[in-house]
C-alpha cells in the first residue's frame, strides 16, 4: 500500500491514517482517534447494527470495517448526516414519530436507513426497507414507532 | 391530552448524548478485568507480576480493598475479586489498566491464574432430586426459604372432585442492553468519583461505600445517559473495579465490559422450577399448593427478596380460598440473580396462566370463563389477605375477550388465539425526593435521576408539574445533579419513577402554588399559566405575573423554590398466614390482559406472531405516547423471553450462549402490530392515581403467547422458551394418540 496516502475523509475534513495500526477498526478510529462518539459501540461483532455508518454514500458496519480499508474513501457518522437533505430527513422522521427510547441503536438505524436510501433513491418500498433494517437491533420500542419512522422517513424523500 | 415530544429526541438523533461508554478523560487509562478461566474452583494462586511488568500497567486482585482504601474494610460478604474460590464462570479475579485498552487487555492476558476446579452446580433439580424435604432449610444451597399458608390444603385437595398436579420450568433470561455496562472512576484525596450509565445513582453510592468500607459522603456518583437498563443497571458492578484501578493508577480509569462480558457477568433471571396442585370442586378452584425452586446463583444467604415476591405471582390474581406456598431461593454456580424488567413475573405468570389455561381444559370449561370467574375483584383480599384496591384487570380482561372473540372468526389453519394476564404492583414503597424552582419563564425540577429510555424522567416527572401547576411541557423542564448535590431518590426501577418520584415532584409543586397563592393574598384555588412570554398566577379571573411574587433573593437566585418528599405508602399483609421468610405488600393493583394471534407451522415448531392487543390498567394516563411506547416495548421484550430468549449453561458449568447469535433478541421482522389500549379509571399509588407502567407489559406476554400456541396446535407446553424445537415435539408426540393433555388441533 506504500504510495497510497494513509488518510480518509470523514464528514467532509481529512484523516490521516498514518498513526493508526493496521488492524484498527473504524468505529475504534472514529471514536477515539477522532472523538466523534455519536456512533455507538455495541457488540463489535455485526450483530448489533449501533455502530452503522456511511462509507461513500452506502451503509457499513464501523466495527467489521478495518480504517486501513478505506484509504480515499468518504466516511459519513451520525453527527454531519443531517448536513445532507436525506440524511436529515431520517433525523426528523425518528424524532417526531418517537422512534427511540434510550437512544442507543438510533445512530445506527438512522445511519443504516439514510444509507439504504441513498441506495434504493425512489425506488425502495417501506416493506424492502424494513426488511433491509433487520440487521440493526433495538431493545427499548419494539420496532413499532421505527416502523412509522421508516413510512414517515420514505414519504419525506421524494 | 397530547404528549410533547421527548425533549431529548433530537440529541439522540444526531449521536449527540454522553453515555457510559462515551465517557473519557484527557489523561484517562482503560481498564479490564481478568476474568476466572473455570466456572468453579478452589484458587491456588494469581500472580499479578507477569502484567505489572510491562511498562504503565496497573494490576490489582484480592488485597486490593484493604491495600488502597486507606485500611478500611469492605463488607467482607461482597468482596469485589474472587477470593480463596471462584463460585460462578468468569468471575473477576483481577483487574487491570493501561494507556491503551489494547495493553490493558494483553496485561489482562498475562496474569497468572491457578485455579483447581471442582465441579458446579448448574441445575436446582439436580441439587434436590425428590425436592427439598424440611431439612433443606440448613443446606448450604439454600439462600432463603419462605412457606405461607391459609386454611387445610390436603383437606381440600381430597374433597376436590378434580386435583391437578403440574410442573413447569422456565429458562434464565438476560437484560442485554444494546449499551453494555461502562464507567469512568477517578480518585482526588478523600473524594472517591464515579461516573457510571446507572438506573440509580445513590444505589450505587451505598452499594460501592458498602463494598469498598466508604463513607457514603466520601463517593459521589454521577449518572450519565443510559443506553437501556432493564433492572440490569440498578445495582453497582463495575464501579468498585474502576475507582480501585483509578486509585492504584493514580489517574482516571475508564472500565467496561465487552459485549461477551455483558452477558458473562449481567445479573439477571435465573431458571425457575414450580409445581402445582389445584382442586376444583363445582366449577370452582377450592385449594392450591405451590411450590417453587428458584435458582440464584451466588445470590447472597438473607438477602433474597425474590422468593416470597415471585410467589404471589405464582398463585396469580385469582380468588384461591385455601392455599399453601413454599419456596426455595437455591445457590448455584452462576452469578448472583438480579432484577429484570419486572423481575420473574413474567415466567411466574406463564406458569399461572398455563395452569389455569390446564385446569379449565381438564374440567371442560372455557379457559378464559375460567379466568373471569376467579379474578379478583376490588374490595376482595389477596391469598396473604391484603385487601385488593381500586383494579382495572377484570375490565381488562373483559376487553381481551372481546378482542379475541372477533379474531377467532375466520382463523385460518394452524393459527390459534390466545389470552394471558399479568398482574402487577407499582413499587411506590421506596421514598424519594424532589425540588421545583419556578422563576418568571420555567419551572424546572431538580432532581437525582438520569433518563433511562423510558422517559420517566424527562416526560413522566415534566407531565406530573405540568398537570398539577398548569403549565405546559415546554414550561416545564428536569433538571439532573450527581449525589452530590441531588436530592435522594431511590431509582429508576419498579415502575415506580412516576409513581413515587412524581408524588415528592407533585408535593412540591403544591407547597409552590400554595406559597405563591399566600403572598398573592388569595386564599382560593391557584394555577400557573403562560401570558406572552411570561409565567403568571392565576386565581380565577385574576392573574399576576409570577416575577412581581418573587423575593429580591429569589429574582437574582434563580427563582423561587420548594422541595417535596415522597415515602413508602404501608400496606399490610395477614401476618398470621405467613409461617417462614419475607412476603411482600403490594403498593397498589394493576396490570394486564393480552391477546395474540399466532401461526404455528407444525413441521418446523416455528412460531409466529401475527398480532397482538395489550390492554392496560393504567390508573391515570399522564403521558400517552410514552405509556404507548413503554407498552410496546415491553411486549416486544417479552415475546423474546416467550419464544426466543434461554440462557443455556453447559454441562461444564459455562454460559454457552454470551453473544447475540446464540442469545436471541426480538427483531424488526419477527415483533408484530401492538394494539395498546390504556384503561383508566381504577387508580393507584402515583400522582393523579396514576400506575407504573413500565414493567407490567412485559408479564403477561410468554402466557398470552402459550395460549395462543396450544388454541392453534393443541399442545401444552410446560417450559419456557417455546422455541421450535419445544413446540415441533409437542406437536409430534400428538400425532399418534393424544393423550390426556391434547386438545383437538385446529
Amino acid at each position: 500500500m506504500s504510495g497510497r496516502s494513509r488518510s480518509l475523509t470523514v464528514n467532509g475534513r481529512p484523516c490521516s491514517l498514518e498513526e493508526a495500526p493496521g488492524d484498527e477498526r473504524l468505529l475504534d478510529t472514529l471514536r477515539w482517534r477522532l472523538g466523534l462518539r455519536g456512533t455507538k459501540e455495541g457488540c463489535r461483532s455485526g450483530e448489533c447494527g449501533a455502530c452503522t455508518v456511511l462509507v461513500d454514500g452506502e451503509a457499513r458496519l464501523s466495527c467489521l470495517t478495518l480504517s486501513r480499508e478505506l484509504e480515499g474513501c468518504s466516511v459519513t457518522t451520525v453527527e454531519e448526516v443531517g448536513r445532507e437533505p436525506v440524511g436529515r430527513a431520517v433525523q426528523t422522521a425518528f424524532a417526531e414519530e418517537g422512534a427511540l427510547q434510550c437512544g442507543y441503536c438510533t445512530p445506527g438505524f438512522v445511519m443504516a436507513l439514510t444509507g439504504l436510501l441513498h441506495e434504493r433513491g425512489s425506488s425502495a418500498s417501506v416493506e424492502e426497507l424494513l426488511d433491509d433494517l433487520g440487521g440493526n437491533l433495538c431493545r427499548c420500542t419494539g420496532y413499532v414507532a421505527i416502523r412509522r419512522a421508516v413510512r414517515r422517513a420514505r414519504e419525506l424523500v421524494p | 391530552m397530547t404528549s410533547p415530544t421527548r425533549p431529548d429526541a433530537a440529541a439522540k438523533v444526531h449521536g449527540a448524548v454522553e453515555f457510559g461508554t462515551d465517557l473519557s478523560a484527557p489523561d484517562m487509562w482503560w481498564g479490564a478485568l481478568v476474568l476466572a478461566p473455570v466456572p468453579h474452583g478452589t484458587i491456588r494462586a494469581i500472580d499479578l507480576e507477569p502484567a505489572r511488568a510491562l511498562p504503565s500497567v496497573v494490576a490489582i486482585g484480592a488485597d486490593a480493598v484493604a491495600r488502597l482504601v486507606g485500611g478500611a474494610k469492605g463488607d467482607a460478604e461482597r468482596p469485589p475479586f474472587a477470593t480463596g474460590e471462584v463460585v460462578y464462570p468468569s468471575q473477576p479475579v483481577a483487574a487491570v489498566a493501561a494507556p491503551t485498552l489494547a495493553l490493558a487487555r494483553e496485561a489482562a492476558r498475562r496474569v497468572k491464574v491457578e485455579i483447581e476446579p471442582r465441579a458446579s452446580v448448574t441445575d436446582v433439580e439436580a441439587l434436590f432430586p425428590d425436592w427439598p424435604g424440611p431439612e433443606a432449610a440448613r443446606s448450604p444451597h439454600v439462600a432463603a426459604h419462605v412457606r405461607a399458608r391459609y386454611g387445610d390444603v390436603d383437606a381440600e385437595l381430597a374433597r376436590s372432585e378434580t386435583v391437578v398436579a403440574e410442573t413447569y420450568r422456565t429458562a434464565g433470561v438476560q437484560q442485554v442492553p444494546l449499551e453494555p455496562h461502562a464507567c469512568l472512576a477517578e480518585v482526588d484525596g478523600p473524594r472517591w468519583k464515579v461516573r457510571t450509565s446507572t438506573q440509580s445513582p445513590f444505589g450505587v453510592r451505598e452499594d460501592v461505600a458498602s463494598i469498598l468500607g466508604l463513607e457514603e459522603g466520601s463517593v459521589e456518583v454521577e449518572g450519565t445517559w443510559v443506553g437501556g437498563g432493564f433492572g440490569g443497571k440498578g445495582a453497582s458492578l463495575l464501579e468498585p473495579y474502576a475507582l480501585l484501578l483509578a486509585r492504584e493508577a493514580g489517574r482516571p480509569v475508564r472500565l467496561a465490559l465487552s459485549y461477551r462480558e455483558e452477558f458473562l457477568l449481567g445479573r439477571s433471571t435465573l431458571p425457575l422450577v414450580v409445581r402445582l396442585e389445584t382442586g376444583v370442586l363445582a366449577g370452582a378452584i377450592v385449594a392450591r399448593r405451590v411450590r417453587l425452586l428458584l435458582d440464584v446463583g451466588t445470590s447472597l444467604p438473607g438477602r433474597d427478596f425474590a422468593t416470597g415476591y415471585s410467589i404471589g405471582f405464582l398463585l396469580g390474581p385469582y380468588r384461591t380460598p385455601v392455599f399453601e406456598v413454599e419456596g426455595y431461593a437455591v445457590r448455584t454456580n452462576k452469578p448472583p440473580f438480579g432484577p429484570h424488567r419486572a423481575p420473574i413475573a413474567p415466567q411466574a405468570a406463564f406458569v399461572a396462566e398455563s395452569h389455569l389455561v390446564h385446569v379449565a381444559r381438564s374440567i371442560g370449561v372455557d379457559p378464559d370463563a375460567f379466568r373471569a370467574a376467579h379474578l379478583w375483584k376490588e374490595g376482595e383480599t389477596t391469598p396473604l389477605g391484603q385487601r385488593i384496591g381500586p383494579f382495572g384487570l377484570p375490565a381488562a380482561l373483559q376487553a381481551a375477550r372481546d378482542r379475541a372473540a372477533a379474531w377467532r372468526a375466520g382463523l385460518p389453519a394452524g393459527h390459534g388465539v390466545g389470552i394471558g394476564l399479568g398482574f402487577w404492583s407499582t413499587n411506590t414503597g421506596a421514598g424519594g425526593e424532589a425540588r421545583v424552582r419556578l422563576d418568571g419563564r420555567e419551572l424546572v425540577i431538580e432532581q437525582g435521576e438520569r433518563e433511562i429510555g423510558s422517559g420517566s424522567v424527562l416526560v413522566g416527572l415534566a407531565a406530573v408539574a405540568a398537570r398539577r401547576t398548569g403549565l405546559p411541557h415546554e414550561r416545564v423542564r428536569v433538571d439532573y445533579a450527581g449525589t452530590r448535590t441531588a436530592p435522594f431518590d431511590s431509582g429508576v426501577y419498579g415502575s415506580r419513577t412516576v409513581g413515587a418520584l412524581g408524588r415528592a415532584v407533585d408535593e412540591a409543586c403544591e407547597k409552590l402554588l400554595a406559597e405563591l397563592a399566600r403572598r398573592a393574598g388569595v386564599s382560593a384555588a391557584v394555577r400557573l399559566a403562560v401570558d406572552g412570554e411570561r409565567i403568571v398566577l392565576r386565581a380565577g379571573a385574576a392573574s399576576r405575573p409570577v416575577v412581581e411574587l418573587l423575593t429580591d433573593e429569589e429574582r437574582r437566585g434563580g427563582g423561587a423554590t420548594a422541595a417535596g418528599r415522597h415515602f413508602g405508602v404501608a400496606n399490610e399483609i395477614d401476618a398470621s398466614r405467613v409461617v417462614d421468610g419475607s412476603f411482600f405488600a403490594y403498593q397498589d393493583f394493576t396490570g394486564a390482559a393480552h391477546v395474540a394471534e399466532v401461526a404455528v407451522d407444525r413441521a418446523t415448531g416455528a412460531v409466529r406472531v401475527v398480532r397482538y392487543a395489550a390492554f392496560h390498567d393504567i390508573g391515570t394516563v399522564l403521558d400517552p405516547a410514552g405509556a404507548r411506547a413503554q407498552v410496546e416495548g415491553g411486549v416486544a421484550m417479552g415475546l423474546g423471553a416467550a419464544l426466543t430468549e434461554e440462557a443455556v449453561w453447559g454441562p461444564d458449568g459455562r454460559l454457552a450462549n454470551p453473544g447475540l447469535l446464540d442469545y436471541r433478541l426480538p427483531t424488526l421482522g419477527s415483533v408484530p402490530p401492538i394494539e395498546v389500549v390504556l384503561l383508566e379509571g381504577h387508580p393507584g399509588a402515583g400522582p393523579f392515581g396514576a400506575k407504573g407502567i413500565g414493567e407490567p407489559p412485559i408479564v403477561p406476554v410468554p402466557a398470552t403467547i402459550a395460549a395462543a400456541v396450544r388454541d392453534a396446535v393443541g399442545v401444552h407446553l410446560t417450559e419456557l422458551p417455546l422455541s421450535p424445537e419445544r413446540v415441533a415435539r409437542a406437536v409430534k408426540a400428538l400425532e399418534p394418540s393424544g393423550g390426556p393433555d391434547a386438545d383437538r388441533p385446529r
